[in-house]
């Protein structure tokens, strides 16, 4: 847990639950596993409001409690996840992902699933279809069984899964697990069990939801508090109770990785080939674990029946494009044997080591100049070289190679291999060799992308502080802009009221948001490099 | 004393029967009378008149009649100035640097550079800047060509290294390479024609080089390979070796380079797209202090653009 990454998750936290909750989930996240009492000695925050704190953070995953290491009867200890709060920073490529793939209801049942955290099947159909409901023409309304309908692919396909149901507190202790017949967590054991140990993680529950979303217009604002109040009192029971569902992010990532995986290899070679990548891919998408170092063994002959029916090429040429695939230097593909026509795989590995590689690359290259990124390059490929010899390969002058090397080495992107000839290490009589090593490298950008990010989301909520005035006002004139339309006014009073900001005021307002907006998407754009080089750095240590 | 001169005579006489040199061992069966110091003073007298020349191999000392066309040049010289000659001489054409000349000829500094001023000016040496450091000077015979290593071949001129030179001549490959892989693409035959027409072994990129004319020196393949080299290591070039039949052009020891313009496979990464990324104050940035996000002139800039 390094400062940058706790420093980043209170911003998130603070942003997304509130101040109390960050202080709580910052001080879990620096000082491990702590049981309630000590929590609440140590921030100096009331019982209750920890215990809430505690409540949310569990609700959305970022928090699990295990039974105190000091044996059993010892206080129950809460442990937050810091990798689960990061993930608050992809919500918006998640929704997107669902947005495209499964459209308007995919994109909903996964926003909502996103900010409750735990939800029932039922609870979601009905949220979703009310808010698709919202959105239509007057008179239509979504069809609870159509949401119904997008929830179970979304399952289906590993979108979503089922919450490891929670071992009671008081049949823990005694009672020895059995999973076929109660799936609960085994309380004795250390390792965490992962949602996917319980057998019925993928399945769809029956229930019964006849029905349509209800319009709630905004002159309701009243009675959807009402509603709201009645919801929680609902005694309506659909036969799900007690099965919650999360979003499973480790499905999501796969996609990305997937994604991109495709990406690259229409850029480095065409689409068609990217075509036959994505093929495979989707062929062992639920087959292949995420572990794996590469996709299951798939023959050409089932390749060429599952090509999608518009990309009619021959049998002849596929084989062309897969001999390719193979014998490209980037080794996206192989070939493991010769039954069924040829038996093709994709290494995923390879494939994420040189994504991360591409893109230590890339850093180097904007950073410093292309002539550095030569250097970077060859000591990459040529792994140790003496200093006169960089200056040859890459073609630089010997001041300047120099001066490019020094750089690189201070900032730790290449470091120095000392091999002496002498038991005496005298620097006259020592090999100096440079060298860079990917993965610590990697490992050190990742921090500074959580640095960027954490320095990102500081500089938006500067700039939202220093107009806040700025912003009330706007907010107060449209507000009472809202309430003049409603009740029927002439059209000169509403231009007086839209007079009352200045044109300047009008333009900081503007830029304010071009501001907000760019820092938005920045943040995306960082999160894609950390997603590649957080998927690299965990493929490289399951090795 | 005149005994010693009519020996040197016969000494000489020896030699000039036996060009290739003779060794102690022949004079003294041709005048077995003769003792070992009288030899010696003859041989001196003939060595210090510069006719004859001294010589080592594996069975001895040898002595050989000195080539009358450098006998004559040497005339005005000594014996010192005669042996730093051959120490020269002898370091062929990469030259020899004067720390090392006196270590062979053990003679004091100050003697080594008066000498050395002196053959120059007689022009019988010359000195040559080496490349490798600046303010060494090896010397060598005044006719010799400085061997490559020592003027750094095609890619110095004067002992600069011609960086223009290099970048224009990398671009020129790169554009014929992606060019080729561009008219591979466009005629839309089979992907595997496609793939081998959009490779160029290193003897069609050196051909074109050539007769494009940009370069003053005569580039070899090798020259050309070490450029082709560099545009791998930019990311922008693959190479793979096929074997190839002894023979064919451009061939060397059965196999032949093949090179082909590449794109890169990711879009720069979105770390860079963001003042962070490239910021050089980056790690003295945090909130509080006197660089930080709050106020980043750079992320204001970014800001405004």
């Amino acid at each position: 847990m390094t400062a940058q990454e706790v420093r980043l998750c209170g911003l998130l936290l603070q942003e997304h639950f509130g101040d109390v909750v960050e202080k709580v989930g910052t001080h879990l996240l620096r000082n491990g596993a702590q049981h309630l009492r000590a929590i609440v000695q140590e921030t100096g925050t009331p019982m209750d409001l920890v215990k809430k704190s505690l409540c949310v953070l569990i609700q959305h995953g970022a928090c699990a409690f295990s039974s105190g290491r000091k044996g059993p009867g010892s206080p129950v200890e809460y442990q937050a996840s810091f990798e689960r709060i990061l993930r608050i920073l992809r919500y918006p490529r998640y929704i997107y992902t669902a947005k495209t793939l499964y459209g308007d209801t995919g994109e909903l049942i996964i926003e909502e699933l996103l900010q409750r955290g735990h939800m029932t099947m039922s609870s979601t159909v009905k949220t979703v279809a009310d808010r698709l409901t919202l959105n239509m023409e007057e008179g239509h309304s979504m069809e609870y069984s159509e949401v119904s309908n997008t929830f179970s692919k979304l399952v289906e396909t590993h979108f979503l899964q089922r919450c490891p149901p929670v071992e009671v507190a008081g049949k823990a202790v005694s009672a020895t697990p059995d999973p076929a017949t109660t799936p609960g967590a085994p309380a004795n054991n250390t390792t965490p069990s992962t949602p996917e140990s319980f057998a019925d993680c993928y399945k769809v529950p029956h229930v019964t939801l006849i029905g349509r979303g209800k319009r709630r217009n905004s002159s309701e604002d009243g009675e959807d508090q009402r509603n709201a109040k009645r919801a929680k009192e609902d005694p309506e029971t659909h036969g799900d109770e007690g099965i919650y569902w999360q979003v499973n992010f480790e499905r999501f990532h796969l996609h990305f990785r997937d994604q991109a995986i495709i990406s690259a290899v229409a850029n480095k070679l065409d689409q068609t080939s990217s075509e036959i990548v994505r093929t495979m891919l989707r062929m062992s998408e639920v087959t292949t674990p995420p572990i794996a170092t590469c996709t299951q063994a798939l023959s050409a002959n089932e390749i060429f029946r599952s090509l999608p029916p518009n990309y009619n090429i021959s049998r002849p040429i596929l084989d062309q494009y897969l001999t390719l695939l193979v014998d490209d230097p980037m080794e996206f593909v192989g070939k493991s044997g010769d039954s069924g026509g040829g038996m093709y795989v994709v290494n995923l590995h390879r494939a994420l080591a040189n994504l991360a590689r591409a893109t230590l690359e890339s850093v180097v290259q904007e950073r410093f100049g292309s002539r550095s990124a030569r250097i970077f390059r060859l000591l990459l490929r040529k792994r140790h070289l003496e200093q006169k010899q960089v200056e040859d390969f890459a073609m630089i002058p010997a001041k300047e190679a120099k001066d490019m090397l020094y750089t690189l080495l201070s900032e730790n992107l290449v470091q120095l291999q000392e091999i002496p000839k002498t038991p005496d290490h005298a620097p006259s009589r020592t090999f100096y060799l440079y060298t860079v090593n990917q993965l610590p490298t990697a490992r050190m950008l990742l921090q500074n992308c959580f640095k960027t990010v954490a320095n990102l989301i500081e500089r938006r909520l500067f700039e939202t502080k220093e107009s806040k005035r700025l912003l009330e006002k706007s907010q107060r004139i449209e507000a009472i802009l809202a309430s003049l339309q409603a009740s029927g006014a002439e059209p000169e009073q509403l231009t007086e009221v839209e007079e009352m900001i200045t044109p300047p005021e009008k333009q900081q307002l503007e830029s304010l948001r071009h501001h907000i907006n760019k820092l938005d998407s920045a943040e995306n754009q960082v999160d894609e490099t950390i997603f590649l080089l957080e998927s690299y750095i965990k493929a490289m240590k399951r090795l | 004393v005149t005994e010693i001169r009519i020996y040197s005579f016969m000494i000489k006489e020896l030699c000039q029967q036996f060009p290739q040199g003779i060794t102690d061992q022949v004079i003294q069966n041709d005048m077995p009378h003769l003792e070992p110091q009288q030899r010696a003073m003859a041989i001196n007298k003939l060595l210090s008149l510069g006719q004859l020349d001294l010589l080592r191999n594996s069975a001895g000392l040898l002595y050989r009649m000195k080539d009358t066309q450098t006998a004559s040049k040497m005339k005005g010289s000594d014996n010192q100035e005669k042996l730093v000659y051959q120490i020269i001489e002898d370091a062929g054409n990469k030259g020899i640097w004067s720390r090392e000349i006196r270590f062979k000829s053990n003679l004091p500094l100050t003697e080594i550079n008066k000498i050395l001023k002196n053959l120059e000016s007689k022009k019988l040496i010359k000195a040559v800047k080496s490349v490798a450091a600046s303010k060494k000077k090896v010397y060598m015979l005044y006719n010799l060509q400085p061997d490559r290593s020592v003027t750094g071949g095609a890619w110095y001129s004067d002992q600069d290294f011609e960086s223009e030179f290099v970048e224009v001549l990398n671009q020129q490959c790169f554009k014929f390479l992606q060019s080729k892989a561009e008219a591979a693409r466009d005629s839309k035959q089979s992907p595997m024609v496609q793939r081998n027409s959009s490779f160029a072994t290193s003897h069609e990129v050196w051909k074109y080089i050539c007769e494009l004319g940009i370069s003053k020196v005569d580039l070899s393949m090798d020259d050309i390979e070490t450029i082709l080299n560099t545009l791998i290591y930019d990311g922008k070039v693959e190479m793979t070796v096929i074997a190839a039949k002894e023979g064919t052009v451009g061939s060397v020891d059965g196999q032949m380079k093949l090179y082909r313009g590449v794109n890169a496979i990711i879009q720069p990464t979105g770390l860079v797209k963001v003042p962070c990324g490239l910021c050089p104050v980056f790690d003295d940035c945090h909130e509080g202090g006197e660089i930080s996000p709050s106020n980043c002139i750079y992320m204001a800039e970014w800001l405004d653009f």
